[in-house]
């Protein structure tokens, strides 16, 4: 009884335009998100002639791995494939430990009141500055330091970018970490080292594989500092799908293929951790 | 960041000395890719070089790069057409955002998964959905053309039409960012405590009533930052130009972004491009700040 009374309540809500007008736009919102992703896919797949066919064939005849075999023979994405996961790791990597690291240290250290604020200030200043403001700059600095495709280059920016976010949500889980054991470890002799190493950060190791999930995907889509610090050796799958367009005509297997190659690691993340990423999001929207 | 302070039963010198060094990755990462880069920018902006040229020592012009920009017809440009484009697409995303938002807040196994899959556009890459649009758009060989058919509509160049290539890059960022905000609203919806809901239903107040008297006010601040947020995103778009227009057709889709990069990376004018950037970042700072202000004023109402 009372359930069914929650059930009603919930529907009351999301009728508030009357149920067939509901429907009508949900249909509408989930055929608008899902085809063009059947469509990447299904040309992925596609025989020249078909993904070349006018008018268009939506339901492919013959199902085929050559766009994907292609990729790897004639356009060589293993190159860039290798360098987006080692961008992203190792940025993720980067983010997390330097990040907690910072985190732990304006929760828990012993820092004036001065350096927290800074740090807050930083984290509003970066929402509004676009990658692109320090990208001429960054531009100019690394051509001077010889520092243009290589992917370490990229791999320091984007930690930059992804820093301020994971700051702000780990000083979130450091501060709600129990602090009895802090004072335990203490009383026992630990120094603030073990106490990092050993006592809390342990208990926060879900804020730890939230916060790498959203900087894995944010530094795997990234594409500007692709783009500008990348000539050749050093570009991720990002730059060089865009490339496709602009250089090679109109192939659109090989493209459909590099873009699932780009946006299925990403779902799949994002479906393993979906909570993990909304809450992610809403903290790094909402929260200042 | 408000981060509550601790009282410490004792520490250490060793300790204070730790704090410091945690910090000091961060800090570094922080001068080498943030503050560098921007002060640079900002030194950059007062001077005319060329990268392409560097036998020719950089000249100082005071404002000079400054006051070019007002006499740059395609900065003006470019400065308009990322107007519209922030205006439509945010206020369009914040529409159906909301509607979205309210038509997902049952609590049931649908509604959940149809969230699983309304998340997917903002999770990939821009430069992908960028790819993929073009593909579907194509004039000729694209399939949203060749569905309109069956309507009744004759092609239309999506993206090689001055006219309509604005309104296309539009449609692809709504396409990509409406689930952000829906995502964002919906969890404000969420908090909204049901007994609120419950009162107002047995005082016999329709669903519409309800939305309009109790989730709109309660929800406004969320939805006040969210647009915000878009808003200042909006003048970010950089990835999907890139990859569907390129700027053009003529400069029917020149953004700030993609203006600042084709001045300082193709052409190389450091200098200049620098002065787009910082009159950039002091436009988005006052945008913020106004919108703060707005936000300090609905809490205060609601309270």
């Amino acid at each position: 009884m009372a359930r069914n009374l929650k059930k009603e309540n919930s529907s009351y809500l999301s009728n508030f335009l009357s149920a067939p007008v509901k429907i009508f736009f949900l249909v509408c919102m989930m055929a608008s998100i899902l085809f063009p992703l059947y469509w990447l896919l299904s040309n992925s797949v596609k025989l020249e002639q078909e993904y070349f066919a006018k008018p268009p064939i939506i339901f492919p005849t013959k199902i085929t791995g050559i766009n994907y075999i292609e990729l790897f023979t004639r356009y060589d994405a293993l190159r860039p494939l290798v360098n987006s996961i080692l961008i992203a790791s190792i940025t993720t990597v980067f983010s997390v430990v330097f990040g907690s690291l910072a985190a732990y240290s304006l929760v828990n250290g012993y820092l004036p009141g001065k350096i927290r604020k800074m740090f807050g200030g930083w984290f509003l200043i970066q929402k509004m500055y676009p990658a692109i403001v320090v990208a001429v700059p960054v531009f100019y600095v690394f051509s001077k330091l010889r520092l243009l495709d290589n992917i370490f280059s990229l791999i320091i920016m984007n930690t930059s970018f992804n820093l301020p976010l994971v700051i702000i949500l780990l000083v979130g889980f450091y501060t709600e970490a129990p602090y009895e054991l802090e004072e335990q470890g203490m009383l026992e002799g630990c120094n603030l080292f073990q106490r990092y190493f050993f006592i809390t950060t342990p208990m926060v190791k879900a804020g730890l594989i939230a916060t790498g999930m959203l900087t894995f995907i944010a530094s795997w889509n990234e594409f500007l500092y692709g783009v500008i610090l990348s000539v050749n050796k050093a570009k991720p799958l990002t730059v060089t799908i865009a490339g496709f367009i602009t250089d090679m005509g109109l192939r659109w297997g090989p493209m459909a293929a590099m873009g699932c190659l780009i946006i299925i690691p990403v779902l799949v993340l994002m479906w393993l951790m979906q909570r993990d990423f909304i809450s992610g999001v809403s903290a790094g929207a909402l929260k200042e | 960041m408000s981060i509550h302070t601790r009282t410490h039963i004792r520490y250490s010198k060793v300790d204070i000395a730790y704090s410091w060094l945690f910090l000091l990755p961060v800090i570094i990462i922080l001068f080498i890719a943030a503050l560098i880069p921007l002060l640079s920018g900002l030194y950059l902006s007062f001077h005319e070089y060329k990268l392409n040229m560097p036998s020719i020592p950089m000249r100082f012009v005071g404002l000079g790069n400054y006051v070019e920009l007002f006499k740059d017809e395609l900065f003006l440009q470019s400065l308009r057409n990322n107007t519209i484009f922030a205006f439509m697409s945010v206020s369009i995303e914040m529409v159906l955002g909301v509607l979205f938002a309210m038509l997902l807040s049952e609590d049931n196994k649908l509604s959940r998964g149809m969230i699983t899959i309304v998340l997917i556009p903002m999770v990939i890459a821009p430069v992908a959905a960028g790819t993929l649009w073009r593909m579907m758009l194509d004039r000729t060989y694209g399939v949203i053309n060749y569905l309109l058919s069956f309507i009744g509509i004759s092609p239309i160049s999506w993206l090689g039409d001055p006219a309509v290539a604005i309104y296309t890059i539009v449609a692809v960022d709504i396409w990509q960012f409406t689930p952000y905000v829906t995502i964002l609203v919906l969890s404000s919806i969420k908090a909204i405590p049901r007994s609120f809901f419950e009162s107002a239903r047995v005082d016999g107040s329709s669903s519409w009533t309800l939305f309009r008297r109790i989730i709109l006010p309660l929800s406004s601040p969320v939805i006040i930052v969210v647009m915000m947020l878009r808003f200042i995103d909006a003048f970010k778009v950089f990835d999907t130009i890139f990859v569907m227009t390129q700027g053009g057709p003529g400069n029917a889709t020149e953004m700030l972004p993609t203006y600042i990069y084709q001045q300082g990376i193709k052409f190389f004018r450091v200098g200049y491009s620098s002065a787009i950037a910082v009159l950039f970042v002091i436009t988005m700072s006052l945008v913020s700040w106004g919108y703060n202000k707005l936000r300090a004023l609905e809490l205060r109402r609601l309270d």
